[in-house]
C-alpha cells in the first residue's frame, strides 16, 4: 500500500531577494508557512522555517516512530520518547551532518537496550533510508 | 561558508499504532502533531514525515531554481512548485520513500521552454534535497512555463 504526500510551494523573485510560501500541504495540518534564502542560510532564522528543519522535523518524527514501534514489539512499549534532530547545512557543500538525539522513559528497559534499539531506529527508519547519503548521521540515546 | 545548524524537536507518547506526537520547529514556525494513522491513511488530518519531507523538497527545489533562472539571465515572477512523496512496501526491505515528483509552473521573464528546462535540471542537480534523497527514491520534475 502506498501513501503520497503532498506539498506546495509559491515563490516569487529570484533567490536572494525574493521569498517564498508552503502554501499548502495535503493534510491541512499546516500552512502557510514563510521560506527564504536568508533564513535558511543566515544563523538566525528569523522565526522562518527552511528545508533544513523541515527535514529535521521529518527525521524526528520517523526515528521516534521507529523506535516507538520497535520497543513495543519487543514487549517495552515506550511512555515517552522526546527526539531532537539538528540539521547541518553548508551552503554550496549541502546538508553534512544529521545528530539525532533521544531521552526516553521505557519502563522494563535498561540503558543499552534503550541504546541497541536507538542505532536499530536510526538505520532502519524510511527518513534515514531516504537520506543514506548525508554524510555523519549519529544518534545520542539515554534513558530519564 | 557559514555551517547553519536547524533542529526540530519531537515529543512522543506511547506505542506506534496508538501512540501520538508533537513535532516543533527551533525557529518556532510550527507546533504540529502527527501519529501513524496521519502517515498511513487515506485522508490525513495530521502531518507526517513524509508530507514535511515534501514541503522540504519543494521549498529546496523552489529556491534552487530561482537561482538557476537567473543565472540564466530570466527574471522570476513566480513559481509554483508542488511535492508530491510517496511512501510504499517495498518487498522485504519493509516502508521506504520510494519517489519524490516536482510538478513546477512559472512565470518568469526572458526565458524560453528551451531555456526553463535547462533552469529545471541545473535546479535539480544543485537542490541538496533531490541529490540525497536519491538513495532510496526516483527525483521526477515536470515544468512548464506559464505566460504573464
Amino acid at each position: 500500500m502506498a501513501a503520497e504526500r503532498r506539498a506546495s510551494v509559491t515563490w516569487k523573485g529570484d533567490l536572494m531577494s525574493g521569498s517564498g510560501t508552503i502554501d499548502e500541504v495535503g493534510s491541512g495540518a499546516f500552512a502557510p508557512l514563510d521560506v527564504s534564502w536568508p533564513a535558511r542560510s543566515e544563523e538566525a532564522s528569523g522565526g522562518k522555517t527552511s528545508p533544513e528543519e523541515l527535514i529535521a522535523a521529518a527525521h524526528a518524527s520517523c526515528f521516534s516512530m521507529a523506535l516507538a514501534h520497535a520497543l513495543a514489539q519487543a514487549g517495552n512499549a515506550p511512555e515517552r520518547l522526546q527526539t531532537s534532530a539538528a540539521v547541518t547545512f553548508v551552503p554550496g557543500t549541502g546538508i553534512t551532518k544529521i545528530a539525532l538525539s533521544v531521552r526516553g522513559t521505557v519502563p522494563g528497559l535498561d540503558a543499552d537496550g534503550f541504546r541497541v534499539a536507538a542505532e536499530d531506529a536510526k538505520k532502519n527508519c524510511p527518513v534515514s533510508q531516504a537520506l543514506a547519503g548525508v554524510p555523519d548521521v549519529t544518534v545520542d540515546a539515554a534513558l530519564e | 561558508m557559514p555551517r547553519i545548524v536547524r533542529d526540530a524537536t519531537v515529543a512522543w507518547r506511547g506505542s506506534l499504532s496508538r501512540g501520538s506526537g508533537v513535532a516543533t520547529a527551533g525557529s518556532g514556525a510550527f507546533e504540529l502533531p502527527i501519529d501513524l494513522p496521519s502517515r498511513i491513511a487515506d485522508k490525513p488530518g495530521k502531518t507526517s514525515p513524509e508530507e514535511l519531507l515534501a514541503a522540504a523538497h519543494a521549498g529546496c527545489y523552489a529556491t534552487s531554481l530561482a537561482g538557476e533562472i537567473a543565472r540564466g539571465g530570466g527574471t522570476v515572477e513566480s513559481l509554483d512548485v508542488k511535492c508530491t512523496v510517496t511512501l510504499d512496501e517495498v518487498g522485504d526491505k519493509g516502508h521506504l520513500i520510494v519517489s519524490s515528483e516536482l510538478d513546477v509552473r512559472a512565470r518568469a521573464d526572458g526565458v524560453d521552454a528551451a531555456g526553463l528546462e535547462r533552469a529545471v535540471q541545473a535546479a535539480d542537480a544543485g537542490c541538496t534535497f533531490s541529490s540525497l534523497i536519491r538513495a532510496s527514491a526516483s527525483v521526477s520534475v515536470r515544468a512548464e512555463l506559464e505566460s504573464n
